[in-house]
C-alpha cells in the first residue's frame, strides 16, 4: 500500500512538471511511435517478398509485435534506467537515495517514471485487436487474465535484465555501454524464434530471455501449439530474472561508494 | 547498547580501492587489459561516543575522512571493518527504518524537487516518510514560522536563493522529527546573516526537542556558536576529542601586546622595563615593537611596566582565535600540544585599546 500510494504521488508531480512543458510531452510521444512504426514498416516490407515468415503468417507476426509493444510501453514507463550510472553514481544522487525510508531501486524507478510511453502500449493492444480479428481469434475468458499475467511476467524480465546489468555501475568506475546492445538484442525477441539458428535460440530463451516478452507468451494467444509450453514457463521466468536482478542489485548497493566529498 | 548514547562507533574503518591510471597513450592502453589498484584508507579504526542531546563539531581539512564517517553513520556507505550504532541500529543494516530516525542536510546537495513548488516537495517528503497528515501540519507550521518561509512556500526551488533553498532544506530534512541530525556543510556559501539565523535555529532546536546533531563545517565559528564539543580528523585518524575550551586553553599559548611609539625606545630598555616578567620582546624598527605573554601573566601587568615610562601612540591587544588554533593543529598533524612558542598560531584578533 505504501508503494502504491508513492506511485500515484509520484505521477502526480511527474505531471505537474510535465504539464508545464506540453510541447515535450507531446515531442516525446511522437518520436516514440515513429520509431515503432519504422519497425512495423519493416515487418510489412519483410512480408511483400514473402507469404510466411518460419511459418508465421504476416499476421500472426504483426500480432506478436503488438504483444511486445505492451509489456514494453509499461516497461519503459515505470523502468527507466538509461543514465542511472551518470546521474545516481558520477553525480552522487544515490547518497539523497539512500537517506530516505523507502527501497532505493524502486525511488530511482519513481523518479523517473515516463508516462508518455504508455502510448505504445495502447498502440499495441490496438495493434493486436486489428490483427487478431483479421486472423479470425475470439476472445475466451481466459484472455483477458492471461494477458494481465503475461504482459506482468514480461515486465518482470525486462526489469531483472536491466536492473543486473545497470547494479553493474556499482562496480566498475566507468559507465557501461552495455545497455544499447542490450536495446538491439531485445528486438529479436518480437520475430518467431524458429527462425533464428540454434545458438542465438538458446540465447534468447535461457540468457537474455527476450523470447518470453514477445513471441513465446503472444504464441498463447495465437494458438500456436509449438510454444505454448514456453508460453506458460513466462511467470516462472519473470520470478527468476526479477530475483537475479533483485540480488545482484542489493549486493552492488553494498559496494557504493559514494561520490566526491 | 547505552541506550543514552545516539551515536556508538568502534574501530570504524573504511578502505577505498582506487584504479591508478598509468601515464600516456600506452599507459591507457594498459590499463585497458590490466588495472592497477591502490588501497586508500580513508578512515582509520576510528572511535567516539556521542550521547543523546548533544552537538557535536566533525572538523577536518579537505579529504581527512569526514564525509566518509558521516556517510557510514547514515547508512550510504558500508563500513569495511569495525562496530557503529546509530540510534539503536546499524545504520547499513537496516537503512530504511532506521533514516526515519534520522535527518541528514547536505551543503552541497538539495533534497527537494528542483521544478516543483516546496511546499510540494515537503507533501511529497511526508509520504515518503509516512508522516501523519496532522502531526505533519503541526511540524511544518512551527518550522515555518521559525525559519519565515511563508513566502517561499509556492515558489518553484529553482527559483529560490541559496540561502532560501538552504532553509527549506532544513525544514524538509526536520519534518518527520527525527532526533537525531547530521549536516554536512550546512552554512557553506551562505551570507553571515542566513548562517546566523540557521545556527540560532539549530541552538533552539537542540534546546526544545533535545536532537542531538553531528555536524562538519569548514566554518569554525558554526563550531564556537554551536559545539560543545568538537572531534578533529586529521587523514582519517582521530586527533582531537573534547570540549572547544579545553581545546582553546590547551593552545592558546598566549597573547601577544604590540606597541606604536611616539619617540624611539630600543628593544633593551623595554626588556630592562619588564625583567621581573616571563615575557619575549621582539621589535621591527625603534618606533614598533610587540610582547609575547604567556597565560598566566596578567596583560595589565605587562602594560603597567610600559605606559608610565614609554610614549606610547597605539596599542593593540591580539588572541589566538579558534582558527588559528586549528590551522596550527592541521599544520602540525597532531593536537599534542609543543612548548616551543615558535609554533605558536599566527594571529588576527584585535582588540583596540
Amino acid at each position: 500500500m505504501y508503494y502504491l500510494g508513492l506511485i500515484s504521488e509520484y505521477l502526480k508531480n511527474y505531471m505537474k512538471t510535465r504539464l508545464t512543458y506540453r510541447a515535450d510531452f507531446w515531442v516525446e510521444v511522437i518520436s516514440d511511435l515513429l520509431f515503432q512504426a519504422t519497425n512495423l514498416i519493416f515487418i510489412f516490407v519483410i512480408f511483400m517478398h514473402t507469404n510466411s515468415l518460419g511459418g508465421w503468417s504476416e499476421n500472426e507476426v504483426v500480432f506478436v509485435y503488438g504483444f511486445f509493444m505492451v509489456p514494453f510501453g509499461i516497461f519503459s514507463c515505470f523502468i527507466n534506467l538509461w543514465g542511472f550510472s551518470e546521474r545516481y553514481i558520477v553525480k552522487g544522487e544515490m547518497d539523497r537515495i539512500m537517506t530516505r525510508p523507502a527501497h532505493n531501486l524502486f525511488q530511482i524507478f519513481l523518479e523517473n517514471v515516463d508516462p508518455p510511453a504508455l502510448v505504445g502500449s495502447i498502440i499495441g493492444i490496438i495493434i493486436m485487436v486489428i490483427s487478431g480479428s483479421n486472423l479470425g481469434l475470439v476472445m475466451e475468458w481466459w484472455t483477458i487474465p492471461a494477458m494481465i499475467i503475461l504482459t506482468l511476467s514480461a515486465v518482470a524480465i525486462y526489469t531483472g535484465i536491466y536492473t543486473t546489468l545497470t547494479s553493474l555501475s556499482f562496480y566498475s568506475d566507468a559507465p557501461t555501454g552495455i545497455l544499447p546492445l542490450m536495446y538491439n538484442i531485445q528486438s529479436y525477441g518480437r520475430y518467431p524464434v524458429t527462425i533464428y539458428n540454434r545458438a542465438i535460440q538458446v540465447l534468447l530463451t535461457w540468457i537474455m530471455p527476450f523470447a518470453f516478452v514477445g513471441i513465446y507468451p503472444a504464441s498463447l494467444f495465437l494458438h500456436r501449439e509449438e510454444m505454448q509450453r514456453m508460453a506458460f514457463l513466462t511467470p516462472v521466468m519473470g520470478i527468476i530474472f526479477f530475483s537475479i536482478g533483485l540480488t545482484a542489485w542489493n549486493y552492488g548497493v553494498k559496494k557504493y561508494r559514494g561520490a566526491g566529498s | 547498547m547505552n541506550e543514552l548514547l545516539a551515536i556508538e562507533v568502534e574501530d570504524l574503518r573504511k578502505t577505498f580501492k582506487v584504479q591508478r591510471n598509468r601515464e600516456g597513450l600506452k599507459g591507457a592502453f594498459q590499463d585497458l587489459f590490466k588495472r592497477q589498484y591502490q588501497e586508500v584508507t580513508a578512515v582509520k579504526d576510528i572511535s567516539f561516543q556521542i550521547p543523546q542531546g548533544e552537538i557535536c563539531g566533525y572538523i577536518g581539512e579537505n579529504g581527512a575522512g569526514k564525509s566518509t564517517t558521516i556517510k557510514m553513520l547514515t547508512g550510504i556507505l558500508v563500513p569495511t571493518s569495525g562496530h557503529l550504532s546509530v540510534g539503536g541500529y546499524v545504520p547499513y543494516q537496516e537503512r530504511e527504518k532506521f533514516v526515519k530516525n534520522i535527518g541528514v542536510v547536505f551543503g552541497q546537495r538539495s533534497q527537494l524537487w528542483w521544478d516543483i513548488g516546496v511546499i510540494e516537495s515537503f507533501q511529497l517528503l511526508r509520504k515518503v516518510y509516512q508522516v501523519p497528515e496532522q502531526d505533519f501540519k503541526k511540524r511544518l507550521d512551527e518550522l515555518v514560522e521559525r525559519l519565515q518561509l511563508q513566502d517561499l512556500l509556492s515558489r518553484p526551488v529553482r527559483k529560490l536563493s541559496l540561502g532560501q533553498r538552504m532553509r527549506c532544506e532544513l525544514v524538509a530534512a526536520l519534518l518527520h522529527n527525527p532526533s537525531i541530525v547530521f549536516l554536512d556543510e550546512p552554512t557553506i556559501g551562505l551570507d553571515i546573516v542566513v548562517k546566523s539565523e540557521i545556527r540560532d535555529f539549530l541552538r533552539d532546536m537542540n534546546r526544545e526537542h533535545g536532537t542531538t546533531i553531528l555536524l562538519t563545517t569548514h566554518d569554525l565559528q558554526d563550531i564556537e556558536a554551536l559545539c560543545s564539543r568538537v572531534i578533529m580528523l586529521d587523514d582519517g585518524r582521530i586527533i582531537y576529542d573534547g570540549g572547544l575550551e579545553e581545546l582553546k586553553n590547551r593552545w592558546g599559548t598566549g597573547r601577544e601586546v604590540l606597541f606604536q611609539f611616539g619617540r624611539s625606545t630600543k628593544l633593551a630598555q623595554l626588556e630592562a622595563w619588564t625583567q621581573q616578567l616571563p615575557v619575549k620582546w621582539s621589535a621591527e624598527n625603534d618606533l614598533n615593537a610587540k610582547v609575547w605573554i604567556p597565560l598566566e601573566i596578567n596583560v595589565s601587568d605587562v602594560l603597567g611596566s610600559v605606559v608610565g615610562q614609554a610614549d606610547i601612540t597605539d596599542i593593540k591587544i591580539i588572541e589566538t582565535n579558534t582558527d588559528d588554533i586549528v590551522r596550527s593543529i592541521y599544520q602540525s598533524g597532531s593536537a599534542v600540544k609543543m612548548d616551543n612558542p615558535e609554533t605558536e598560531p599566527e594571529k588576527d584578533k584585535v582588540a583596540h585599546v
